[in-house]
């Protein structure tokens, strides 16, 4: 085998950003498992024992006594930190905390489908999002948020969500089979449910342009794509669906990717 | 095999008081939890007993040592799960035909009385609108919160009990909310967004809702009977029968009772929850 040859500044300056994006990625995953245990629960119950059609915004008065989302939005005003996340870090939300996204990552590492390409379809799809929304606004003001199911009150795990399904209603039914069907469709095409259908995330792409740090793209981009080849949610820095992961730190060679408040 | 009736009894004396000395050196709740061949109880109630039977199984659970396995949910869902295909050990729930028509099949072997609910009316703390009857709900003006597509008895037993004060027409008129979830209805009329709601007097109870509205009596004769009761039974599924006819007895004790007192039902031991077990015929023949 060949002697190495003595390292160049440029490759260098790789490797100590390469080991920077390692560490990040690291750190987010941690802070993905932390907040998979403190949500995890809250989201599961979200898809399979809300009994109203939008799940999330009505704890307040929900009758499902062991969900957390009643302890969650009652007492520790967690509604909050969402917005306040947004005008600090964008869609940080997603790459950081949300369990599901921690999921659709999951499903999207073994996905046949990367969908890391600029094209039609990768550029058209992500506004699937803003139609998850409207949907979800139109449950929640045409409909009146509705109570779709009956509420298994307080019962034993999985027993309760075949109960749930076993007396929902048809509207509850669909609802929650399109969400199930959407996010195992990421095991076709990676987070396909985070890109291309979350409500939540369309909410969030829409205020985003408000946020005040974030990675961007400088002048020396040259359009190489290679932070498109790195990105799980198939997007470059500062675009459609960028949710400030920080993936992509390190792996442009014209060190054009930086974080920080963009001019 | 040693079939010596006095060889039996020596090893029935040594058995026993080896099961004396642990009983004695042990916990009371582990020691109890000991007689019984199951170390859990899987129980299945009407979700309005819920706050009530929570606290109630936690102490059961502390005094005998037996996990009790508890899902609450709305009776008639329930208890067709439980005419199909659906198991458990002991059921709480709402209506005596269900409870009877579960005995029927062979699902259940006995029920005894539970509780009975009972319905008020509800206004913004202090009254503002100066309800006095039921009869002032059909007055123009009044701001009227219900709930018609709540899962029963929220929503179709109010309708009976208007119904039988004859305000059905005009209540509906004067209806500013018409919602499909009781608890919706409690938010109603706390925040004022309405003047007046008829439910259970149990949803006043809840931690949630709790002190935060005035409540006002609705003369018993307008109450429709069907969803008042509250029965307990023993399921033929009982792994430990005995297990399953002693939570029964504590439940239905006085220590048990307690519990539903507190969260707003009129315990079955009671006077007024015998004279309705009279009344209503709550007896399984």
């Amino acid at each position: 085998m060949p002697d190495c040859q003595p390292c160049t500044l440029q490759t260098q300056t790789l490797l100590v950003q390469t080991g920077a994006a390692v560490r990040l990625k690291v750190k987010r995953r941690l802070s993905q498992l932390f907040m998979l245990a403190v949500l995890g629960q809250w989201a599961f119950y979200g898809i399979f024992r809300c009994p109203f059609l939008v799940p999330y915004v009505s704890c307040q008065n929900c009758p499902v006594i062991t969900c957390h989302g009643r302890i969650v939005s009652m007492f520790w005003g967690f509604w909050l930190l969402i917005p306040l996340s947004v005008v600090f870090f964008g869609r940080a939300f997603c790459g950081w905390a949300c369990p599901g996204g921690l999921i659709n990552q999951m499903l999207g590492m073994i996905a046949p489908c990367k969908l890391r390409v600029r094209n039609f379809f990768t550029r058209l799809a992500p506004s699937g999002k803003y139609l998850g929304l409207a949907l979800a606004f139109a449950a929640y003001y045409l409909l009146g948020q509705p109570r779709a199911d009956v509420p298994i009150r307080i019962g034993e795990f999985f027993q309760s969500v075949l109960l749930t399904f076993e007396h929902a209603s048809m509207n509850w039914l669909i609802r929650t089979f399109l969400v199930i069907a959407l996010v195992v469709l990421g095991l076709l095409a990676a987070n396909f449910w985070c890109r291309f259908a979350c409500p939540t995330g369309g909410l969030l792409e829409l205020v985003k342009r408000i946020t005040l740090f974030k990675f961007y793209k400088t002048s020396a981009c040259n359009d190489c794509n290679q932070c498109l080849a790195v990105c799980e949610m198939g997007t470059r820095p500062d675009e459609k669906n960028c949710t400030n992961c920080g993936d992509c730190q390190g792996i442009c060679p014209s060190n054009a990717i930086i974080f920080g408040h963009k001019k | 095999m040693d079939n010596n009736p006095q060889s039996h009894a020596r090893r029935t004396f040594l058995k026993s008081a080896v099961v004396a000395t642990l009983g004695a050196a042990l916990p009371a709740g582990v020691a109890q939890a000991s007689s019984f061949s199951a170390s859990s109880l899987q129980l299945w109630s009407c979700g309005g007993l819920a706050e009530a039977f929570i606290p109630a199984n936690d102490l059961y659970e502390k005094n005998n040592g037996v996990k009790i396995r508890y899902t609450g949910a709305f009776a008639a869902a329930l208890g067709k799960s439980l005419l199909g295909s659906a198991t458990t050990e002991i059921f709480g729930g709402r209506v005596l035909d269900l409870a009877k028509k579960l005995r029927s099949t062979g699902k259940m072997l006995y029920f005894k009385p539970l509780c009975f609910t009972s319905y008020v009316m509800i206004t913004p703390p202090g009254n503002p609108a100066g309800i006095e009857k039921i009869a002032d709900m059909a007055k123009p003006g009044v701001r009227v919160v219900l709930a018609p597509e709540a899962s029963p008895p929220g929503g179709q037993a109010v309708q009976n009990l208007l119904k039988k004060a004859g305000i059905l027409h005009p209540v509906t008129k004067n209806c500013v909310s018409a919602g499909s979830c009781v608890q919706r209805t409690m938010d109603d009329i706390v925040s004022g967004r309405g003047d007046v709601s008829i439910v259970e007097l149990r949803l006043t109870r809840m931690a949630a809702f709790s002190g935060k509205t005035t409540i006002l009596a609705i003369p018993e004769e307008f109450f429709p009977p069907p969803p008042l009761t509250f029965t307990i039974g023993v399921m033929k599924d009982a792994k430990d029968r005995r297990l399953a006819d002693h939570y029964l007895q504590f439940i239905t004790s006085e220590e048990g009772q307690s519990f539903f007192a507190a969260a707003g039902f009129i315990p079955a031991i009671s006077d007024k929850g015998k004279e309705l077990i009279e009344r209503l015929g709550v007896k399984d023949a």
